[in-house]
C-alpha cells in the first residue's frame, strides 16, 4: 500500500494542488476578518466568529474544494491512458482505489487544520481577548473532517465515472448549492452528503463528543460512507479500461 | 517445449460482437512472437485480457504457467507492457513519469536514467512530456514498460508513430533483448513487415480468429513458389499451357507456373518447345512475407 501512496501523492502534488487546498481557509478568513457584529454580552466572541466563518466555509467550500481534489487526482488518469498504465502494474484496483481516498482524506485534515489556523488568524487579528475555545474548535475541525468522509468517497466515484474533468464539478456544485436550504431540515438534513460537513462543523449542536449524536453519526455518516465508498470501490473493479 | 504464454479458448465478446474468437495463443520462452492481423483484428482487446484490464467472455490465460485470474499480481510483477496509444501523465516530465511507475515497481533510481538511455529519450527527461511529439511519448511507453527488467514483454504496436530510424531503434533494441538477455517478446503489429526482422514466431490474427500460429520459418514455407518464363509471344504461350491442363497465368508478358514442382516446370519448358516458342528464361519466383501474409488475411475475407 504504501509504494501506492507514495507514487499517488508524487502524482498529485505535481499537480498544482496548493492554491486548492487554501481557497476554502482563505474565503473563511477574508469573511471572518470583514464581518463586524457586535457580541452580546456573555458570549465568547470566538463562538459568534466559528459560526459565521462555517457558513461560508463548511456549507460552500469545503465541499466544493473536496470535489475539485477528486476531481484533480483522477484527472490525470483520464487524460492520456493514466489507468491503462497504472493498472497494467502489479498492483490491484482496490488498493488503487483506497490509496486515492486516503490521499484525498488526508488533504481534507490538512485544509480542516487550515481553517482551524484562519479562525484562530481572525481572532488575532481582531485583538479578542477571551480564551480560544479549544475543546469546541477542535470538535469541530475533526467533526467535519468525519462528515466528509461519505462526500469525499461519493465525489471520488464520480470522478472515476466520469473522463470529463468538468462532469463532477459541475454535478457536485449543483448538490452543494441547495445544501444551505437543506440543513435546515431536521428530517432531510442528516441525509444530506453535501450538508453533513456543516452540520458537524455547527458549535450549536448536542454535547456529546461531536456536535451531532452518535447514532447520527454512526448510521447516517458511517452508512453513506459504507454505501458510496462500496459503490466506487466495486465501480472500479468493473471499470473496462 | 515451454510456454510462456498459453490462453485456451480466450473469447471476448461486446454485446453481441465477438471481437475475439476461442484463442489458443502459445508464445514459447524466448521468442519474439510478431501478432498480427489487419485493423480491427481484435489484436489490442487479446492484449488487454492478457494484462488483465479485462475480463474475458471466457476461455483462460496461463502466463509463466500461472493462471491469470488468481495470480495476477505475481505475474504481472515480471512483464512489461504497452498498450495502443503510448500513455503517460501530461502534467509530468518523461522522467518523473517514470518515477511515478517507478515508486511502485520499486526498483533502484537508477533505472530511470537507464531506460531513457535505451531509448534515446535522455535529452527529453526533463521536459513536460504534453509537449513530447508522438515518437517521443512512444518511447517513453516503451523505457517505462522496460523499467523493472521484466522476462516478458507485451508491446501493442510499438513502432507506431516512430520515424523509420526510430522503428530501426526499436527493432533492434527488442531483438537484442530477446537474444542477449532470453526475454520473451510478443509484439503487435498490422504489417508484416514492422517485424518480419525480429519475429521468431508468429501468430495471425483475423476477426478475432487465430488463422496461423508457426514459425516465421514455417510461414515462409508456405510461400507459394511460382515459376516465371520469359517466352516469345508470352500470350500464345499461355494458351497452350492452359489447354494442356497446367496451372498458370500470364501478367506483363510472362507466363507464371503456379506450385511448380521440377517435374512440372520441365514439362512445361518441353511443351513450349516443341511447340516452337523461344524460351529466354525460367526464374524462380518467392512471393514475400508480406504477399504470403495479405494472401492469409484476404482469403479469409473473401470466404
Ligand atoms: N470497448 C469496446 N467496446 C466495443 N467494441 C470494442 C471495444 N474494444 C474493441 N472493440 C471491437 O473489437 C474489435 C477488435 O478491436 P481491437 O482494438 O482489438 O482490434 P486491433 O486488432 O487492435 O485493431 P488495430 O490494428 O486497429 O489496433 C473491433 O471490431 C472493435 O470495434
Ligand atoms: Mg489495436
Amino acid at each position: 500500500m504504501l509504494p501506492i501512496l507514495q507514487s499517488e501523492w508524487f502524482k498529485l502534488r505535481k499537480a498544482k494542488i496548493v492554491s486548492v487546498l487554501f481557497t476554502g481557509p482563505l474565503a473563511g478568513f477574508l469573511l471572518g476578518f470583514t464581518i463586524h457584529g457586535d457580541v452580546p454580552e456573555g458570549v465568547n466572541p470566538w463562538h459568534i466568529l466559528l459560526l459565521f466563518m462555517n457558513v461560508i466555509y463548511a456549507l460552500l467550500f469545503l465541499p466544493l474544494m473536496t470535489g475539485v481534489l477528486a476531481g484533480l487526482i483522477c484527472r490525470y488518469e483520464h487524460q492520456a491512458g493514466g489507468w491503462k498504465q497504472l493498472l497494467t502494474l502489479p498492483v490491484t484496483r482496490g488498493k488503487v482505489f483506497t490509496g486515492k481516498y486516503i490521499i484525498l482524506m488526508a488533504l481534507v485534515l490538512f485544509i480542516q487544520l487550515l481553517y482551524l489556523g484562519a479562525v484562530y488568524g481572525v481572532g488575532w487579528a481582531k485583538g479578542f481577548t477571551e480564551p480560544f475555545p479549544l475543546e469546541i474548535v477542535w470538535k469541530s475541525i475533526f467533526g467535519g473532517w468525519i462528515a466528509s468522509f461519505p462526500l469525499v468517497a461519493l465525489q471520488l466515484w464520480m470522478s472515476i465515472l466520469f473522463k470529463n474533468f468538468a462532469a463532477p464539478l459541475a454535478v457536485n456544485a449543483v448538490f452543494t448549492l441547495p445544501a444551505i436550504l437543506a440543513v435546515q431540515s431536521e428530517r432531510f438534513g442528516p441525509y444530506y452528503p453535501w450538508g453533513q460537513p456543516f452540520l458537524m462543523m455547527y458549535i450549536g449542536g448536542g454535547d456529546g463528543v461531536f456536535f451531532v449524536p452518535w447514532e447520527q453519526l454512526l448510521l447516517v455518516v458511517g452508512g453513506s460512507f459504507l454505501v458510496f465508498f462500496l459503490g466506487g470501490y466495486i465501480y472500479f473493479q468493473r471499470k473496462a479500461v | 517445449m515451454e510456454f510462456i504464454i498459453e490462453t485456451s479458448g480466450l473469447t471476448k465478446k461486446f454485446g453481441k460482437d465477438t471481437a475475439v474468437s476461442g484463442l489458443n495463443m502459445k508464445v514459447p520462452k524466448g521468442e519474439v512472437y510478431g501478432f498480427l492481423g489487419p485493423n480491427g483484428a481484435g489484436k489490442t482487446t487479446t492484449i488487454r485480457m492478457l494484462l488483465g484490464l479485462m475480463k474475458p467472455t471466457s476461455g483462460t490465460i496461463h502466463i509463466f504457467q500461472k493462471d491469470l485470474q488468481k495470480e495476477r499480481i505475481s505475474i504481472l510483477k515480471r512483464v512489461g507492457s504497452l498498450v495502443e496509444q503510448p500513455s503517460y501523465y501530461p502534467h509530468l516530465t518523461g522522467y518523473e513519469n517514470l518515477e511515478a511507475i517507478r515508486k511502485i515497481l520499486g526498483v533502484p533510481e537508477k533505472r530511470i536514467a537507464a531506460v531513457l538511455e535505451l531509448v534515446g529519450l535522455s535529452d527529453a527527461a526533463h521536459k513536460k512530456v504534453k509537449g513530447y511529439s508522438l515518437g517521443m511519448k512512444q518511447r517513453l511507453g516503451i523505457a517505462a514498460s522496460l523499467l523493472h527488467d521484466p522476462e516478458l514483454l507485451i508491446l501493442d504496436e510499438p513502432t507506431n508513430g516512430l520515424d523509420p530510424s526510430g522503428m530501426k531503434e526499436v527493432r533492434n533494441l527488442l531483438k537484442r533483448l530477446a537474444e542477449e538477455e532470453g526475454k520473451t517478446i510478443v509484439i503487435s503489429s498490422h504489417l508484416l513487415s514492422e517485424i518480419d526482422q525480429v519475429a521468431t514466431t508468429v501468430g495471425v490474427l483475423l476477426k478475432g480468429k487465430l488463422i496461423f500460429q508457426d514459425s516465421i520459418a514455417a510461414m515462409r514455407k508456405q510461400a507459394q513458389q511460382k515459376i516465371k518464363l520469359r517466352v516469345s509471344d508470352g500470350e500464345e504461350a499461355w494458351r497452350t499451357l492452359l489447354s494442356r491442363g497446367m496451372k498458370v497465368d500470364f501478367k506483363e508478358g510472362a507466363v507464371f507456373l503456379e506450385n511448380a514442382s521440377d517435374e512440372k516446370a520441365a514439362e512445361a519448358v518441353a511443351v513450349l518447345v516443341e511447340n516452337g516458342f523461344a524460351v529466354y528464361r525460367v526464374e524462380e519466383q518467392k512471393s514475400s512475407l508480406e504477399e504470403i501474409f495479405l494472401q492469409m488475411t484476404k482469403g479469409e475475407r473473401d470466404k
